[in-house]
């Protein structure tokens, strides 16, 4: 290979795949990475990982509502407020 | 009760700025349950990932607040408010986090900042005719089943995952990923240029990637 025909290998992939999520590439680099998408099953299943992981990410955030630390936020509103604000 | 109406992307100065800041100096309750539903679960998010222990990280939303309510009247608006009130948990946060960590075990496990998205030995070593690509290629995940793909195991993996991230790397996937706030907003909160923004996000994610597929490994059958 002396990297006429594909200019990255699948260890230069996963170091660029997130500037290409985060569309941070030049034209020429981010179509440099979709063909390798196409011609790579190892990396085409990659993308779909760290597209799984992603969502699993964006899953995790409603699980951290706390009632009783809203409450006592609200409670130290109300005494700040009773003690600090001026009259 | 009438929320504050206040756009995601708001930035310093701006006119729903002003008027929530002017309603939390007269002392109105309603600014304030407006502020804390926007901003306490990401402030508590974030406050564990400096601090682990769940109880401290809610003492340090707490001054964080109290400090907010203080400082108000001083606020000057040369940043946003989201970008003042998450400077002063970072701060107090961190002060916390250095007492707790030395004590920590995971601070060894954190000190690993500057790991390859991938395993090195899971491509063709030098020499190979493929050197550079896939030895061990990663498997397609779409033949999993999807309950187990999104078990409440597999979330705690994700959980645990997240808490060995270095916290820089954790502040910015947990904001990013979890919250969903755009990058120029992580940016602005924690006082970090775009690059240095997506580079963390990559080890973070790149980190939390292999964890998974570790674990979703050990189950598949040999």
């Amino acid at each position: 290979m002396t990297g006429d025909v594909e200019h990255l290998t699948c260890k230069e992939f996963v170091e660029v795949l997130t500037d290409y999520l985060e569309d941070a590439l030049d034209p020429a680099e981010r179509a440099d990475v979709e063909r390798h998408i196409v011609i790579c099953r190892g990396c085409s299943n990659y993308v779909e990982q760290m597209r799984s992981t992603i969502d699993l990410l964006g899953r995790m955030g409603d699980d951290a509502a706390d009632g009783a630390h809203s409450e006592k936020l609200l409670g130290l509103f109300r005494a700040w407020r009773a003690g600090g604000a001026p009259t | 009760m009438q929320p504050v109406a206040i756009p995601a992307g708001q930035r310093p100065g701006g006119e729903d700025e002003r008027a929530l800041v002017a309603a939390l100096r007269r002392g109105d309750e309603t600014a304030f349950v407006a502020l804390v539903a926007l901003y306490g679960r990401p402030l508590l998010r974030l406050a564990r990932t400096f601090v682990r222990d769940g109880a401290v990280a809610e003492e340090v939303v707490q001054e964080t607040w109290l400090a907010v309510l203080n400082g108000i009247d001083g606020f000057e608006g040369r940043s946003s408010l989201k970008t003042w009130i998450f400077q002063i948990l970072s701060n107090r946060a961190k002060t916390r986090a250095v007492r707790e960590r030395r004590s920590a075990p995971f601070s060894a496990l954190a000190a690993d900042d500057d790991g390859a998205a991938v395993d090195a030995d899971r491509f063709r070593g030098e020499g190979h005719r493929w050197v550079g690509h896939w030895a061990a290629a990663p498997a397609d995940w779409r033949h999993l089943p999807e309950d187990r793909l999104l078990s409440k195991e597999t979330l705690a993996r994700v959980r645990e995952a997240i808490e060995t991230l270095p916290p820089r790397q954790a502040d910015v996937l947990v904001l990013r990923d979890v919250e969903g706030w755009a990058p120029d907003e992580v940016c602005d909160a924690l006082g970090i240029s775009d690059g240095n923004q997506r580079i963390l996000l990559h080890r973070a994610r790149s980190k939390v990637r292999a964890a998974l597929e570790h674990y979703l490994l050990e189950g598949a059958p040999a």
